[in-house]
């Protein structure tokens, strides 16, 4: 017997007009929200009404237009500090995406001016077998170029993370420990508070990978007591070209800045120059106000009512909700796959344990070959090594399947994948 | 994803098959990544060109189609052209191929096992030739 919905999938649906599309003559099954997430009408809307009403550079430009448009960012970055359970919005820089919200710290901490927070020779920087290639390879570049170690944590066999492993890696020369909060890959849910303790207690810093975490379950960056979190916009309801780093206000305030140039600055002379205080002092050059906007949600000051961004969005529906849904779908699906003969699903079994991430193989079969014989039915899915190279080595497969939901999925585009798959499996595969 | 052209000549590929009594026949395996891909090819060499070449070919899509393109591109060139044909060339004429699947391009290690040993034979016919006259 089905459980009642947890959301009302339907009446969501009808706010991505992209859901009608249809792929050859069958209708959109979108299984690949891990690679990025549609707009929602709301969304969409608010974008619009920036172009068409506010357009202008903020914090520089001193007339009505450039006025409105910073306000409407400033509020912007207030909401998501809000949505994250930040402290203030001078904790909350805008970057493009999670890339680059790790390559601010990492390369912030191989030039900062101050020397407790620079990586110096000998140092150590301890991160997962499971990364995204995002949160691994400025790491080795990084470490590669201060002289530091980078120290790879591996995996159980259940897919979950050997944590006996990371507290005996960690010493007093480990400086930051970075880990994925939810693996684009296996599923599983780190125990990120619990890491963050350790990596206290030895003295290092502790970042949080979240593109897979925060738009999908309720996140808190007071409750895992981390330093930095990342996570981009567009796999959460926001356009492309748009992310976060959240850091800690004193790490903001002392590190170097990343990209230096315009907006920046509070001062320059020909001979030097001096930061605006964060988290300006990160954002260089005209950012993607817009795009801002459209996560974050503003006042539209001229009618005095809400321009609603991709967190409002979240927040009405509720994290709790997102979580419970995509863990109903979650446990649906893989009740389904391990069924299914010559399926193999990688990560954990335990739906409590992963978010709605779904990588599997055929045995026998190629990864991308069954990717088009889903796309031909109209189901949308990402194969390959799914950027997370070593971690494919290391559970040695060539390449995965990869089904990931949100909230507009319904149990019954689950149970027709299942079918489709099942038929693929059985009669279209050698 | 794939290709147009990888698809198209994985479900359909050409020169499939054997050749009895080759002039030359060669095979190779998968690298590292893909140590299952596994190409045979053989040829039937006149006047110096491959008029005739065949492949088996067992692995993955990238595996099968760039046997099929190998094929298309050898047929009909001389031997010393037919060497010149890297994975690279492969490559591009498939359109590309998805992330970390270049190794699979077996074939044109395949092929240049074949000329090899077409090579070889032919010197040794001569020096069989020679020495009988
Ligand atoms: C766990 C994880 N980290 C980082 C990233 C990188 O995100 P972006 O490409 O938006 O920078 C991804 C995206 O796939 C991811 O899944």
């Amino acid at each position: 017997m089905r459980e009642p919905p947890i959301l009302d999938a339907q009446s969501i649906r009808a706010d991505f007009p992209i859901l009608q599309r249809r792929v050859g003559d069958k209708p959109l099954i979108y299984f690949d929200n891990a690679a990025t997430t549609h707009k929602p009408r709301q969304v969409l809307r608010t974008i619009e009404t920036f172009y068409t009403t506010y357009n202008a550079n903020v914090h520089r430009s001193p007339h009505t237009l450039g006025l409105e448009a910073t306000e409407l960012y400033e509020q912007a970055h207030e909401n998501v500090a809000r949505f994250i359970g930040a402290a203030d919005a001078r904790e909350i820089v805008f970057v493009r995406n999670s890339t680059e919200a790790i390559n601010l710290v990492a390369y912030s901490l191989l030039s900062g001016e101050n020397e407790r927070l620079r990586l110096q020779e000998g140092d150590q920087v301890v991160v997962t077998v499971m990364e995204h290639h995002s949160d691994l390879v400025p790491w080795q570049r990084v470490c590669a170029q201060a002289g530091a170690t980078l120290k790879v944590i591996d995996i159980r066999d259940d897919g979950t993370l050997d944590m006996e492993q990371l507290s005996a890696a960690l010493t007093e020369r480990t400086r930051l420990v970075c880990c994925a909060h939810g693996s684009n890959v296996l599923g599983t849910i780190n125990p990120v508070q619990e890491i963050g303790r350790l990596a206290h207690q030895a003295g290092a810093l502790f970042l949080v990978d979240g593109a897979q975490s925060v738009p999908h379950m309720p996140v808190d960056v007071k409750q895992i007591g981390c330093d930095f979190l990342a996570f981009s916009g567009h796999k959460m309801l926001a356009p492309m070209d748009i992310g976060v780093l959240y850091g800690k206000r004193e790490l903001l305030q002392e590190m170097s800045p990343f990209l230096y140039g315009g907006e920046m600055v509070a001062d320059v002379t020909l001979t030097g120059a001096t930061w605006k205080e964060p988290p300006w002092k990160f954002e260089a050059g005209t950012a993607n106000v817009c795009g801002g906007i459209a996560l974050g949600g503003a006042t539209d000051l001229r009618t005095g009512q809400h321009l609603e961004g991709a967190v409002d969005y979240l927040e009405r529906i509720s994290m709790a909700q997102v979580r419970a849904h995509e863990r109903a779908l979650t446990r649906h699906a893989l009740q389904g796959l391990r069924d299914m003969e010559r399926v193999r699903v990688y990560g954990p079994l335990d739906a409590d344990r992963r978010g709605g991430i779904l990588a599997f193989a055929v045995e026998g079969s190629d990864a991308h070959l069954v990717a088009h014989l889903l796309n031909d039915e109209g189901i949308a899915v990402r194969a390959g090594g799914l950027c997370a190279y070593p971690l494919a080595d290391r559970l040695g497969v060539a390449g995965t399947v990869r089904a990931s939901f949100y909230i507009y999925n319904t149990e019954d585009e689950v149970d027709r994948f299942l079918e489709v798959l099942e038929d693929i499996v059985r009669c279209r595969l050698l | 994803m794939y290709s147009h052209e990888v698809l198209e000549h994985f479900l359909h590929p050409r020169h499939v098959g054997t050749i009895e009594d080759p002039s030359g026949f060669g095979q190779a395996g998968g690298g590292e990544r893909c140590p299952d891909d596994l190409a045979y090819i053989w040829i039937r060499v006149a006047d110096g060109r491959i008029v005739e070449i065949r492949h088996k070919t067992l692995g993955c899509p990238v595996a099968i189609a760039a046997s099929s393109v190998t094929c298309e591109m050898a047929l009909g060139k001389t031997l010393a052209e037919a060497l010149a044909i890297t994975p690279e060339a492969v490559i591009a004429a498939l359109g590309g191929v998805p992330e970390r699947k270049a190794n699979s391009t077996v074939a044109p290690k395949a092929l240049r096992a074949a000329i090899m040993q077409a090579l070889d034979r032919n010197g040794q016919a001569e020096q069989q030739d020679a020495s009988t006259d």
